[in-house]
């Protein structure tokens, strides 16, 4: 889809992800979509038992383009107690996706929360998921084209442009100063002086 | 009742799926879906054997809004998100970008504790609306008036905070806009002093109604292994008896200094649901009453640094360095160094987080948002099968999505 606007002025880095690892709690792994079923499937058995988001984010320039992101947390159903919870382990998958093959295996076999949160990315970032059972638009219409998270996605369409606006552009009588029923305010006024008998005061004149 | 296909897809639509099963559309208009939520729902006789949840109809792009504009900008359209507590949005983003600044142990202790204070008044408030709400689901006219009563004045408090008294944008990367103002603590304390009277008003109007009760207990169970595997977090997740909380698990903004408890129940139906987010609000008035004693302190409510804090209007007018940080704040607001960054709150609705990228420039490259309720809304796929459709209602209803946040 062809951009009508800019996307924002680019900044210094290409690749801004895991330059400062120590900022937050969460571990990051860094993986290519071969690897990461193997990956996921062993920290879900190391005792990342929840998946808590996917999203996904568009690097432009950089290769591999997309990366999906992966939050996982070490919270079992086991833990009963506040001491038992703790403070949970956060990890951060980063899968980078190439834009020519963007493909990566489905999680949703694994955790039935990554139904929706695939389908979410799929829809804003034009990721498939190889093996989602309805992968499917969620957030946009169904009948809708591009995907608008990405960066060369404009901010505003470009029919949208290209379209005058309905609301105005169609009502001559509003440009040329008069309203749809023909009664301006001197009509109005000289039709109630007549109706009065006196004579029309039309400053106009 | 008879089949009509081909029917208009608003409303009610009713479609015969042959061999005895029914597909009834409920929504995207249903008044007990707490906004546009369409539920596809297949039936036997009146038993759900699988619904789907549509959403996406209040998409609004909020996330690709944020891209375009300045740091200073984004929390204006964060706030919108989950615009029944929109402070939690607008607190979690902005210690998101103070993470990435480096800037999280500069932000005032006074700043903190009005955060803490706001977050939780609008977990109060918000709860209000699923108490009101959800009580009118199930027939419960009087609840509404009391618990919007209650809420009515906390946005007066969030009114006196920031100027609006739903979306107030008042809270700040470095602190806050302004100090409390004159007068707040006095109408927070009329606040807490109706608080308790009018809790025992609405649990004697609510929890204990037998009707309430018959529709509630045993309805929508949820266990606490399937509430993991689905992401689940929040009351709805305490209601399964995980105790996992992110103001214990991971302490911001000074939530170490308080004492609360973390409410959990086992049961995992719709009543323990009920029962966690009623309590949880009284735990939100202990930590308020305790953030009302430390706030008799004045103090700093903004970061010193003036790269990223407007200056104090009044050395404006004698300072052109002031002048000059002033004006490029507002025209092109600062640069945040490359980074990603996960931050998390306890939401009213269960862990919100946002996944911020900066890459060096004056605007968020990415703002992923962790949206707690579309993940608690998702799990009514499993936990509606087998249930009456009549109870549909009462199980949206407990798990509370609010769909600014679902669809974003």
């Amino acid at each position: 889809m062809p951009s009508s606007q800019t996307p924002p002025a680019g900044g210094t880095a290409l690749d801004p992800t895991a330059v400062r690892p120590d900022i937050d709690d969460a571990r990051i792994i860094r993986v290519t979509p071969a690897e990461i079923r193997a990956t996921l499937e062993r920290l879900k058995g190391e005792g990342f038992a929840m998946l808590l988001d996917i999203g996904g984010a568009d690097y432009p320039g950089r290769e591999p383009r997309f990366d999906v992101v992966y939050h996982l947390i070490a919270l079992t159903s086991g833990a009963r107690t506040v001491a038992a919870v703790g403070k949970p382990e956060r990890v951060r998958v980063l899968c980078g996706v190439p834009e020519a093959d963007p493909t990566v295996p489905t999680m949703s076999d694994l955790w039935p929360a990554a139904d929706w949160a695939e389908r979410e990315v799929y829809d804003l970032f034009g990721v498939h998921f190889s093996g989602h059972p309805d992968l499917r638009r969620i957030q946009m219409p169904v009948e809708w084209e591009g995907y608008p998270l990405r960066k060369d996605y404009p901010l505003r369409g470009p029919a949208r442009e290209k379209t005058p606006r309905p609301s105005f552009a169609l009502k001559s009588n509003v440009a040329a100063g008069t309203p749809a029923s023909g009664r301006t305010a001197a009509a109005l006024q000289r039709q109630i002086a007549a109706a009065r008998g006196q004579t029309p005061k039309d400053d106009a004149k | 009742m008879t089949a009509s296909a081909g029917a208009p897809a608003h409303g009610l639509e009713v479609v015969d799926a042959g061999d005895g099963r029914m597909i009834i559309s409920m929504g995207p208009q249903h008044p007990s879906t707490h906004g546009v939520l369409q539920v596809i729902t297949e039936l036997e006789g009146e038993t759900v054997v699988r619904a789907d949840p549509e959403i996406g109809y209040l998409h609004t792009g909020i996330e690709k809004s944020a891209e375009n504009l300045f740091w200073t900008q984004a929390s204006t359209v964060i706030e919108r998100m989950d615009y029944l507590s929109p402070l939690s949005n607008a607190c979690c983003f902005i210690m998101g970008v103070e993470q990435l600044l480096g800037i999280t142990g500069d932000i005032p202790v006074r700043a903190q504790q009005a955060r803490v204070l706001l977050c939780e008044l609008h977990r109060i408030a918000s709860h209000c609306v699923w108490l009101g709400t959800g009580g009118i689901d199930l027939g419960a006219i009087s609840g509404f008036f009391y618990a919007f009563d209650l809420r009515e004045r906390i946005l007066d408090l969030t009114e006196l905070s920031g100027g609006a008294r739903m979306h107030p944008n008042y809270l700040r990367i470095g602190g806050l806009r302004d100090d409390l103002p004159e007068g707040f603590l006095r109408k927070l304390d009329e606040l807490i002093a109706m608080y308790y009277p009018r809790m025992r008003e609405l649990r004697a109007l609510l929890q204990k109604n037998p009707i309430l009760q018959d529709r509630m207990i045993d309805v929508g169970i949820l266990g606490a292994d399937d509430a993991i595997a689905w992401g689940i977090t929040g009351p709805a997740l305490r209601a399964t008896g995980v105790p996992y909380d992110v103001r214990r698990a991971f302490p911001y903004s000074g939530y170490e200094q308080y004492e609360f408890d973390v409410v959990t129940r086992t049961e995992g139906d719709a009543y323990a649901r009920f029962m966690v987010r009623l309590d949880e609000m009284d735990q939100s008035m202990r930590i308020i009453e305790q953030v009302r004693k430390k706030l008799e302190t004045p103090g700093p409510v903004m970061i010193a640094d003036t790269k990223f804090a407007p200056p104090p209007k009044e050395t404006i007018a004698l300072s052109m360095e002031a002048l000059i940080h002033h004006f490029k704040i507002v025209s092109e607001s600062f640069r945040v160094p490359p980074g990603d960054v996960y931050q998390a709150i306890e939401g009213p609705r269960g862990e919100l987080g946002y996944y911020i990228v900066s890459n060096g420039d004056n605007r968020p490259w990415r703002v992923r948002t962790r949206p707690p309720s579309m993940y608690n809304l998702q799990v009514l796929k499993k936990i509606a099968v087998g249930e009456y459709i009549a109870d549909m209602v009462v199980m949206i209803g407990s798990l509370d999505p609010v769909f600014g946040e679902v669809d974003r």
